[in-house]
């Protein structure tokens, strides 16, 4: 619950509703069967994405960012992000404006301009931020049709969703533990690991070979931990795209062998809380998480 | 490492921190103590030219033509270790964006960066949803019984890049077409 309820404006973004529907899809039913009410924002345009407009203009990053701001705004609703990326843009474009209201003034004479207003009265939260709190997790407890006992799990929780802190508020910067939470209360074990809290390297766009080496430090230590590893949870699309394609490829190039499947946490619930596999097109992963099927349906 | 350069002192500019600092979110620059956790913690550290704590050096020295034209302004994962771990509250995060900016207006900018700004100001998202792509996301949303998207206007999205001074980069690119 927050000051306004269990209703919230939902923002999308790009690569989910776009090129990922089905993690989409395993959001909204999570959502439903929780009884998180959520409202479509019409009309929103990307978050937009942080790393290159941020990078090319502060100013145009902070007001197309307002924009959106304004949409839930008028809608009367707070924000709830799916994606660490918007999550990160609208999070930062809420808490500088509100503490800089010069700034605001300003960006507000352009959004004036094409009959928009920000007034500061929106809060970004995370999916996450809100299921982890005292009186979702009882309900996702007593909600849980297939418990994930026998499930090992690794977390991935990425950069964005937690630093840098003093703006993010979400968890502790470097030992977070919101994620763990929700797959313990789903009734799976999770691990603790050196490379826990490395970045995955997608925002490192000129050197692919930063990726590749992030990606197969993680991997490598998963596969070579004594229990064995049933899967990644990530919450960014992004995140979950590098590790699923660089996985395979990194692989290949070393014949090392890496076949840990990397879900998207709200895949993960949704079995828990008893939406059909079929349903959730995860046969769509290069990483096919068969074995962890398997586990799950015997 | 990067190779040593040798400057006379008439040749830096001074005034480039203040430049720097006169931002808001930048002005931390300044209390910088070169003690280099930033770098010891960075993702990237083995694969820029410049390390972290060596960039605010350049920065605070006056190295403007060095730092703009660096691949460590670039190269950054935007994992934030270096703002979270700095015992002084330097925020390298902001700082690094305001020089890629500034890199950005002298032009210095990687293609990997300034294609996505194209496709936001052709679709309003960074994905293309227009024509054949578009129809294929709606085929496959309905499918999967999501609602349909309903679009930003483009011409706020294009107004808003424009007036924020983001426009000469499209219409520079246009003008190579």
């Amino acid at each position: 619950m927050t000051k306004k309820g269990n209703k919230f404006s939902l923002f999308l973004g790009c690569t989910i509703p776009l090129k990922m529907p089905q993690l989409e899809k395993a959001f909204r039913d999570v959502a439903s069967i929780l009884g998180v009410e959520l409202k479509e924002m019409e009309g929103v345009s990307c978050c937009p994405e942080p790393v290159s407009l941020q990078s090319l203009n502060i100013d145009t990053w902070l007001t197309l960012g307002a924009r959106n701001l304004a949409i839930a705004e008028k809608m009367g609703l707070d924000v709830l992000t799916i994606c660490s990326g918007c999550y990160e843009t609208l999070k930062t474009v809420s808490v500088l404006l509100g503490e800089d209201p010069e700034h605001l003034k300003k960006i507000n004479e352009i959004l004036k301009k094409i009959n928009y207003e920000y007034t500061g009265k929106v809060t970004v939260y995370h999916f996450v931020e809100i299921l982890t709190q005292p009186e979702w997790l009882k309900k996702m407890k007593s909600l849980t049709i297939k418990p994930l006992d026998d499930l090992n799990l690794a977390v991935h929780y990425g950069c964005h969703l937690v630093r840098p802190s003093k703006i993010m508020r979400f968890d502790h910067p470097e030992k977070p533990e919101k994620i763990d939470l929700i797959l313990q209360t789903l009734g799976a074990k999770t691990i603790d690991f050196a490379t826990k809290l490395e970045c995955c390297g997608y925002c490192a766009r000129l050197q692919e070979e930063i990726g590749e080496k992030l990606v197969e430090d993680k991997m490598t230590e998963l596969c070579e931990l004594e229990e064995e590893v049933d899967a990644l949870i990530a919450v960014c699309p992004a995140c979950v795209t590098q590790y699923d394609r660089k996985e395979k490829i990194i692989a290949r190039k070393t014949g090392k062998e890496l076949d840990i499947p990397v879900l998207y946490l709200p895949e993960i619930m949704a079995i828990a809380l008893g939406v059909d596999l079929e349903d959730l097109s995860l046969s769509t992963r290069s990483v096919k998480p068969n074995k962890l099927i398997e586990k799950l349906t015997t | 490492m990067s190779e040593m350069i040798k400057k006379n002192a008439n040749d830096l500019n001074l005034n480039f921190r203040y430049e720097i600092a006169k931002k808001v979110g930048a002005k931390s620059l300044l209390k910088c103590i070169q003690c280099g956790v930033c770098s010891s913690g960075c993702t990237v550290t083995e694969y820029v030219d410049l390390q972290p704590h060596r960039v605010v050096a350049s920065c605070l020295l006056g190295l403007k033509e060095e730092v703009l034209s660096s691949n460590a302004i670039w190269t950054c994962s935007l994992c934030h270790r270096c703002t979270e771990r700095c015992p002084k509250n330097v925020d390298y995060s902001f700082i690094l964006a305001l020089l890629r900016n500034m890199a950005a207006k002298e032009g210095k900018i990687p293609k990997e960066y300034s294609s996505t700004v194209e496709v936001i100001y052709d679709n309003g998202f960074v994905v293309p949803y227009t024509e054949g792509m578009k129809k294929n996301i709606d085929r496959r949303r309905e499918r999967m019984g999501l609602p349909e998207i309903v679009p930003p206007n483009l011409d706020d999205i294009r107004f808003i890049i424009d007036e924020t001074g983001l426009g000469d980069l499209i219409i520079k690119k246009e003008d190579d077409k």
